[in-house]
């Protein structure tokens, strides 16, 4: 069956905002680097795997077919996988497959993100994330889940901004001492992160990783290849993915349930009992603060709402118990969404093999974890590696040979490893920059709304609304769907609701999609609606923001029937019950 | 036999130009839930993982990956997306089988082409940003260009690649899911206006809504599940030149890369000696020809000549896209290949009515994904009772 599979080779771009080069040139310089770091060269490799999240961002259609012969595809097989944000981490699960499964013996596995071609700001290329049909019509911005997580998060185990805001010092803190960072700032405060803009709160502006471009490509061999290769390959022991239900707002959003379905996954495979013991170093993702905390507790590594007290308590710092994101993650080293995921994975490489230099955390450490998230908060995949082959379980002793903590025994990371410049431009200067090529997308859609969604959008017309009645699972869902996704059974019978409900989560956006300042802000909260099995997103209005709650009881305002369309906007807004 | 794989599932649904009403996901509920029926699973209790195939652009959905687990029962699952075509979902399906992460895998893939309504700006977008786009050139030109360069390397007459067009539509007359059937002679496909000269409008495959959904077991489960298993004899995949500047016009040597690593796990030497029935890429009818040749199922320059004379036919059946392809079926964009794969499943299980060819055991279904790109994919199945390889 499956065969020892192992990393043997790590290379990356810079990370910053507007690259220069195209990114074609990016997933060069980074498979060039990953190639040369372990003295082989494209003949070497039997096949590639990319891993890139959406077209929007680089504005080219079936942009893996683009992206190849930069990722040194030509003549060989090449896939392209796409889990969302998840997908960086993914594509060394792609790699290790491809490799396991006996059809390859060197893979070389790429993974590339340029957003900032995306104009006029990358937010652009989420805005059709959501639902085309439910949600779309709204004018949802990417800030607004990650703002109605972070207040359910906090509110449910009563967090404290402050501690979130550490992780957030600390990664950037991390990031100074990496050589491809973007934001690396060693200075930071929590005050500065507490008084910095707020865009949509909870989120404040320093809470938020970067728009960036670059690359990370990594090397994937057999046993019997990767001994050839190197005397310190790192073994990849268990791979773990899952994916939750799209119906995102029938989730209770304060536990990542498919974080840790993926981390069971990968730990039964490393045959890992005690994950908080037996891992040492920890890269999980961190878009936002608050997702490093939700992702440890999603990854089985601290009780759930205790994460933040580790933050506190310094066990996250580099030096710590359990150091986290020690390259800097995503706040600080930059987030090319799938080449940052990706980076995680390198990052384990060369801390498992004492080659981070100035990042190195101490106590030789012989097993990590890489992790990352996406989709509509969805995903999770999740990749074990260690100094020992897999099929080990407890913590090995250290293999011979190896050196003392902190020592750069190897090359490790060199940058900037480039060719082409490796330096990003201003907004400005790009705009300006009489060779930025512009282009625009101009597509247009028409929806089938469906069976069940336009028996929901005729009953909106009729100022009721309708869901459906799963029998077996006693569930009555909505958004509607013609079949339940828990038991797979059909749903039975429409069933009309009252249309009011409770604020589950809600956040106060300031700004636009792309990043323009609202006059008013907008409130767009996730109401769980009586008599159903979960909640649906829209805004809320005819409060002051201050005044509105968790647990608030809601009702819709109504368009005049003369103005309603079956549209989801026919529900102007919610408004706080029994008021004006 | 340890390793080996089978379709023990397979279910479609629409294949129209227009399938008005229902929306992607019940498309592919329906699909799936005729493949679950098929190979006797619970995809909540039997299956490992999934792997769909789709295109953010097409869809019209930014990282659309997240839009396919609840239709196809894959809620809390192991669930991937691919940008590619269904066979790289295959070759996926069989690598993580073989790697010991899942006994059981579905494979998904669909088009619901009537959602786009400017199918030429989503293909625009796939030129090269800088030096192509600005030049305005469709789509079907890049045919166009590919078509003549064929025709004058290869020395056949236009009238051969007419002559696909017409086989394949009329063929499809006989498949009941067909949405581009036609009684069609080479002389009406000759006679009708071009799209790119030398490609005319009905050498062309038209879109279509629809979609195939596989279920994949490993042997033991495999054994559980049917009693008439199709094994996945061989898998083989390769990219090909994705600039325009660079690439081999007239060829396809990524589907002959694809074809040769297929055929070499499947141990097979001799193609036209063991293949019994073909599912080839036909989304432009030269390219058929020219996807014949690269597989090893005719020398080079020869497959006209040869499906003119009769030499792939059998018993007065096809032997190649006996289904119709998708100049008759409709193309199913990333799903395309999976449905060449289908009819090769229903060839092997001798179910494909009045198109069987007679005594099929072998099969191949490719896939190429088409203009401007050039990626590839092979599978050769097997008909068998248990016994791979």
């Amino acid at each position: 069956m499956s065969r020892p599979v192992a990393v043997v080779g790590a290379g990356m771009t810079r990370f910053v905002r507007r690259a220069l080069e195209t990114g074609k040139e990016l997933s060069w310089e980074a498979a060039r680097a990953a190639l040369g770091s372990c003295g082989l060269t494209l003949a070497d490799v039997d096949a590639v795997c990319l891993g890139s999240a959406p077209d929007a961002f680089d504005g080219v259609h079936r942009k893996g077919e683009y992206l190849a012969e930069g990722c040194g595809a030509y003549g060989k097989p090449f896939i392209r996988s796409f889990v969302g944000g998840g997908t960086g981490v993914f594509a060394a699960i792609q790699g290790w497959y491809t490799v396991a499964s006996g059809l390859a013996d060197v893979v070389l596995v790429v993974a590339e993100e340029k957003m900032s071609s995306c104009q006029p700001h990358p937010q652009g290329a989420f805005l059709t994330i959501f639902d085309n049909v439910l949600e779309r019509p709204l004018g949802p911005n990417l800030l607004w889940i990650f703002a109605l997580e972070m207040h359910r998060y906090m509110a449910a185990h009563g967090i404290e901004k402050r501690d979130v805001a550490l992780v957030a010092v600390k990664n950037k803190r991390n990031a100074a001492d990496h050589p491809a960072a973007q934001l690396g700032r060693a200075d930071l405060t929590v005050d500065d992160v507490l008084a910095s803009e707020v865009l949509a709160w909870p989120v404040q502006r320093l809470d938020v990783s970067p728009v960036s471009d670059g690359a990370v490509a990594v090397v994937m061999a057999s046993e019997e290849a990767a001994r050839r290769l190197t005397d310190r390959p790192v073994w990849v022991q268990g791979v773990g993915w899952n994916l939750d239900t799209a119906y995102w707002t029938n989730r209770d959003l304060v536990f990542p349930e498919y974080v840790a379905d993926a981390a069971r996954m990968a730990y039964a495979m490393a045959g890992l009992t005690e994950p908080r013991r037996q891992i040492h170093v920890v890269e999980p993702y961190d878009p936002f603060d608050y997702k490093e905390l939700h992702h440890l507790e999603g990854l089985l590594l601290f009780e759930r709402g205790k994460a933040p007290e580790a933050a506190r308590d310094g066990v996250l710092d580099r030096d710590g118990d359990l150091p986290s994101c020690p390259s800097g993650g995503l706040l600080g080293v930059g987030n090319p969404i799938a080449a940052a995921g990706l980076m995680k994975v390198a990052e384990l490489f060369w801390q498992l093999r004492g080659e981070a230099g100035a990042r190195q955390v101490p106590g030789n450490p012989e097993r990590g974890v890489a992790q990352a998230w996406g989709d509509l908060m969805q995903v999770g995949t999740v990749v074990v590696m260690g100094t020992e082959p897999p099929g080990g379980g407890g913590t090995a002793p250290a293999p011979p040979g190896r050196s003392p903590a902190g020592a750069v025994l190897g090359a490790g990371l060199r940058t900037p490893p480039l060719v082409t410049p490796g330096r990003g431009l201003s907004d400005e200067a790009f705009r300006t920059d009489p060779f930025a090529v512009d282009d625009e997308l101009g597509t247009a859609y028409a929806w089938d709304a469906g069976v069940a969604v336009g028996g929901f959008l005729r009953g909106l017309e009729e100022g009721r609304v309708l869901g459906r009645a799963c029998p077996s699972c006693d569930r009555v869902l909505v958004p509607p769907r013609m079949f339940c996704e828990r038991c797979f059974r059909p749903t039975t019978r429409w069933v009309e609701l009252p249309g009011t409900g409770v604020v589950q989560t809600f956040s106060i956006c300031h700004v636009s999609w792309d990043m323009r300042p609202l006059e008013e802000p907008e409130i767009p909260a996730v109401i769980a609606l009586d008599g159903s099995d979960g909640g649906l997103l829209h805004k809320l209005g005819g409060v002051r923001p201050e005044d509105v709650r968790i647990g608030m009881a809601v009702e819709p305002v109504w368009k005049p029937p003369a103005e309603r369309s079956g549209s989801v906007l026919d529900v102007v807004h919610f408004r706080p019950r029994g008021e004006a | 036999m340890d390793g080996s794989v089978a379709v023990v599932g397979v279910g479609h649904a629409g294949f129209s130009p227009g399938v008005a009403g229902v929306s992607y996901k019940e498309l592919m509920h329906e699909a799936a839930r005729r493949a679950y029926a098929d190979a006797g699973v619970d995809p909540r209790r039997d299956v490992d993982s999934f792997v769909c195939v789709s295109e953010d652009l097409e869809e019209g959905t930014s990282i659309f990956d997240g839009y396919v687990p609840d239709q196809l029962g894959a809620v809390r699952r192991p669930v991937q997306t691919l940008a590619a075509d269904g066979l790289h979902a295959v070759a996926t399906a069989v690598m993580l089988i073989r790697s010991g992460l899942a006994r059981v895998v579905v494979v998904e893939g669909h088009r619901k082409a009537s959602d786009v309504r400017t199918l030429g700006r989503v293909e625009r977008f796939a030129l090269d940003p800088i030096w192509n786009r600005p030049l305005e050139v469709p789509v079907a030109a890049l045919a166009g260009l590919d078509m003549l360069r064929y025709l004058e390397r290869s020395g056949e007459p236009e009238e051969r690649c007419a002559l696909v067009a017409a086989r394949h539509r009329r063929a499809a007359l006989e498949n009941p899911r067909a949405a581009y059937a036609a009684d069609l002679t080479p002389e009406e496909v000759l006679e009708a206006p071009p799209l790119s000269w030398p490609l005319r409008s009905l050498e062309a495959a038209l879109p279509a809504d629809g979609a195939v959904v596989l279920v994949l077991a490993a042997a033991e489960r495999a054994a559980d599940l049917t009693d008439r298993p199709v094994w996945v004899a061989g898998v083989g995949w390769a990219n090909g030149a994705s600039s325009l500047e660079t690439r081999d016009w007239g060829r396809a040597t990524a589907v002959a890369r694809a074809a040769a690593m297929a055929y070499r796990q499947a141990g097979i030497e001799d193609p036209p000696a063991a293949v019994d029935v073909a599912e080839v890429d036909d989304a432009y009818a030269h390219r058929a020809l020219l996807h014949l040749e690269a597989l090893g199922l005719a020398p080079e320059g020869q497959a006209g000549a040869m499906l003119e004379a009769g030499r792939f036919d059998r018993d007065g059946a096809s032997r190649v896209n006996p289904s119709g392809g998708a100049l008759g079926e409709g193309h199913l964009g990333e799903g395309a290949g999976l449905a060449r794969l289908s009819a090769c499943v229903a060839q092997l299980r001798g179910e494909a009515g009045r198109a069987q060819v007679p005594g099929a055991r072998v099969a191949v279904a490719q896939s190429w994904r088409g203009f401007p790109s050039d990626s590839a994919a092979v599978a050769v199945l097997r008909a068998g009772e248990g016994v791979a390889g």
